[in-house]
């Protein structure tokens, strides 16, 4: 979160909308990561003139040269406005009369990005490359101009095989079931990441099918079980344990058949294979980003996703392994859960009366993202209504204890509590587990990468209120929303992307903890709302002698 | 001989085990010993009567967690743990059970709660681990004189699958054990479908790990499993 920022608020049909924004973007760019975006075609230049909204107040830029072109007198002297153009210089209100059309496409927060590897000069294929995360939850996308070393345009939208389960374990034994069921996952994602980049082309390039054939180069990441079902290879050998600790082969067996299903004549497709079955090639991106293997010993990493993976760097190894227990942190099984898009409560604070609720957009809270749960039950537990136990000290009724009694959406329950328990204790577990391997003691710890988008809003000092991460002084913290990503760029741009990829794999040592015999007392042991312990870390036995 | 309060002993361990508070309980362990009370009357006293008190209280209480589940088996366990070298002459056991975690399910937890609970009850239990094969389940059972097989299952494909529950109780008939060795199946699909432990040729199953040590010890005792 930056220093200064500035509030946007967007009236629409008697809608209001108010979004937080730092200095120095336009108003498109702005929107551009909420649900309410302008009409657009031609990338932010000006050129297309469709993107009008109406000035009511605040300080703003001057009009710009394209605005003089698009816009006359009238219209100027009106209050119109081109989004693209006009920069607020501090809080401002604006009229969007005719928004585009609602698209589940939305562009990341440029807060959030990647510098990316700069230019290829000697790049000689067709001019654009396709980075993908693809996650369970959302998939993310990123198009770039590979000579110029340019990034167009980002895009994230939600991953259409949740109508299968938000657990991977379902959509994999819904593809075996039936081949008919495979072809459907399959479809449905292939045509999200085409959906996803042709609304890129729409409104950033200005075309959309010449545009197709433009693409010389795409890089997909994703967990294994993702990639296994885009690939429509390895779904039986996932769902057989044995297979977990093994390398998966995801690659397409037939490119040719794959670019034209994929309307991308000219385009040099690969997905990253992951580094085990339960290991994808989402976390070998993250490591990448942060670049772990010049980063300190004693650097762990997080990817809190619907799955969580992890990685802690000792010097010589590269620890590695994975929990289930996401879900809760992307609302997932919450009540009142949702993923960070409008409407969800980011973040909570102790107020006089109550608390006072962080809401992504400004309006009534429609539920908790991971951030605003985790603060939820950090506050409960510090005003002593909730006891370390998990349990409510005064039982809240069926509907659960509201936040903020005027909201809702706000009530937490003990279901909830419980299932955010199950979550950081396997999380923290984890973390024990590789900090076991590598001799090591939280207090070693140097540098924690929290990646994933849970981390943007994350309030650490609460999360290690609740012992979901070590106690390490604030400085040791940092937080990388968009990681996978930023390594799925490095390795579609950068010369050397493969070889730093082996790199990183070479060093890698997987971990199956479902076959670690001291997993099981250490989950048990973080199952407490309390911080962690000096002796979490050694021996994990009880304090009892 | 110092004064022993056991029921105020038996309360302060039983709020401790309801606030997941493993320390505190030792703590209260610790004074009680102090003040006279035996290793044995901790156990059949204090520890074992706290399993079934917290058995009848989760099974009631809508706002029990998992937590709550996890704790009630582990401190039992440790505290038996702790307390066996300790008695006069070695306890009666009950007999044995084995368990373990269905072919395809790596998911250990469930099972780690019946354990810690089936320890304090007296009931000797063999751990086979995770994704264990049919043929072991029974191999292991015969081997070990077991009464009773325990397969947890989490997921559906892996409670339900030819090589699980289905498949042990193939073995037993065709061994001619059926007789002498009962199956009980635990797990979250069971809770969705109270018929399932049925159709899987289970003879009995568990909504949670805590009954769960209560069913298998009954069995094991060679009483027929209340429907």
């Amino acid at each position: 979160m930056t220093a200064t920022s500035f509030v946007l608020t967007v009236h629409r049909d008697g809608e209001t909308l108010r979004v937080s924004h730092r200095p120095g973007l336009s108003v498109r760019e702005i929107l551009d990561a909420t649900p309410l975006r302008v009409r657009a075609a031609c990338g932010g230049s000006g050129a297309c003139g469709a993107c009008l909204v109406r000035w009511q107040a605040g300080p703003v830029n001057p009009p710009a040269m394209a605005e003089y072109l698009k816009l006359d007198a009238g219209e100027r002297n009106a209050g119109q406005r081109l989004a693209c153009q006009a920069r607020p210089r501090g809080d401002a209100v604006v009229v969007l009369e005719h928004p585009a059309p609602p698209s589940p496409w939305q562009s990341l927060p440029a807060d959030d990005l990647a510098e990316g590897p700069g230019p290829r000069p000697g790049w000689a294929g067709p001019p654009l490359g396709l980075a993908v995360d693809l996650g369970t939850t959302h998939v993310r996308l990123a198009l770039w101009d590979i000579r110029l070393g340019k990034r167009i345009a980002t895009r994230r939208g939600a991953n259409p095989q949740g109508v299968f389960g938000a657990d991977v374990l379902n959509r994999l034994a819904a593809a075996r079931s039936h081949p008919a069921r495979a072809e459907e996952l399959l479809t449905l994602v292939r045509q999200a990441i085409l959906e996803g980049l042709r609304d890129i082309l729409a409104r950033d390039v200005g075309e959309v099918t010449p545009m197709l054939a433009e693409i010389g180069r795409v890089r997909l990441v994703g967990n294994s079980a993702m990639l296994a079902l885009l690939a429509g290879r390895g779904v039986a050998e996932l769902l057989e344990p044995g297979n977990w600790s093994r390398p998966l082969a995801c690659q397409p067996e037939d490119e040719a058949v794959w670019r034209a299903a994929w309307h991308l004549p000219h385009a040099d497709l690969a997905l990253v294979p992951p580094l085990a079955g339960f290991v994808g090639s989402d976390l070998l991106a993250d490591l990448l980003a942060v670049d772990m293997l010049a980063a300190p010993p004693g650097t762990l990493l997080l990817d809190v996703g619907t799955n969580s993976e992890l990685a802690l760097w000792d010097g010589q190894i590269l620890w590695i392994t994975s929990v289930p227990g996401g879900p809760a942190f992307e609302g997932t099984g919450i009540r009142h859960g949702m993923p960070a898009e409008s409407g969800a409560i980011q973040g909570v604070a102790a107020a006089a009366q109550g608390s006072r609720l962080d809401v992504i957009g400004g309006g009534p809270a429609r539920g908790y993202c991971g951030s605003g749960l985790v603060d939820a039950i950090a506050l409960l537990r510090r005003e002593g209504l909730l006891k370390a136990s998990g349990r409510f000290a005064t039982a809240p009724g069926a509907e659960g204890y509201r936040l903020d009694p005027d909201q809702p959406a706000s009530a937490l329950t003990g279901a909830d509590v419980d299932l955010f328990q199950r979550a950081k204790a396997a999380l923290a577990a984890a973390m024990v587990h590789l900090l076991g391997a590598a001799g090591m003691h939280w207090r070693d710890l140097a540098r924690l990468h929290v990646c994933g988008a849970f981390g943007r809003t994350l309030d650490p000092l609460n999360a290690q209120s609740l012992g979901l991460l070590p106690p390490l002084p604030p400085g040791r913290l940092s937080t990388r929303p968009d990681a996978s990503l930023a390594g799925c760029e490095i390795l579609l741009l950068a010369e050397d992307g493969e070889s730093r990829l082996a790199e990183v794999a070479g060093r890698a040592r997987c971990i199956n903890l479902a076959l670690a015999p001291d997993y099981d007392e250490a989950f048990i042991e973080h199952l407490r709302l309390t911080p962690w312990r000096d002796g979490f870390s050694a021996g994990m036995g009880s304090d009892y002698n | 001989m110092p004064h022993v309060d056991l029921p105020a002993i038996i309360q302060a361990y039983n709020d401790a085990v309801f606030d997941t508070d493993k320390d505190q309980a030792f703590q209260i362990v610790d004074a009680a010993l102090a003040q006279g009370l035996c290793p044995e009357d901790v156990v059949f006293k204090v520890v074992i009567p706290a399993v079934e008190d917290m058995m009848s209280r989760i099974t009631q209480d809508p706002d029990a967690n998992l937590a709550q589940h996890f704790m009630t088996a582990q401190i039992a366990a440790e505290v038996t743990e702790k307390m066996l070298p300790l008695f006069r002459a070695p306890p009666e056991r009950i007999g044995r059970a084995v368990i373990g975690t269905a072919s395809g399910d790596l998911h250990s937890l469930g099972k780690r709660i019946v354990m810690g609970c089936l320890k304090s009850l007296m009931v000797d239990v063999t751990d086979l681990g995770v994704n264990v094969p049919a043929e072991r389940f029974v191999d292991e059972a015969v081997r070990l004189d077991a009464r009773v097989i325990a397969i947890s299952a989490m997921m559906v494909h892996t409670a339900t699958g030819e090589q699980g529950s289905l498949r042990v109780r193939q073995l037993l008939r065709e061994r001619g054990l059926e007789e002498r060795i009962r199956i009980v199946v635990g797990g979250a699909p069971y809770r969705y479908d109270p018929e399932l432990y049925r159709q899987v040729g289970a003879d009995a199953w568990a909504p949670d790990g805590v009954s769960a040590g209560k069913v298998i010890a009954d069995l094991v005792r060679g009483r027929p499993p209340t429907p």
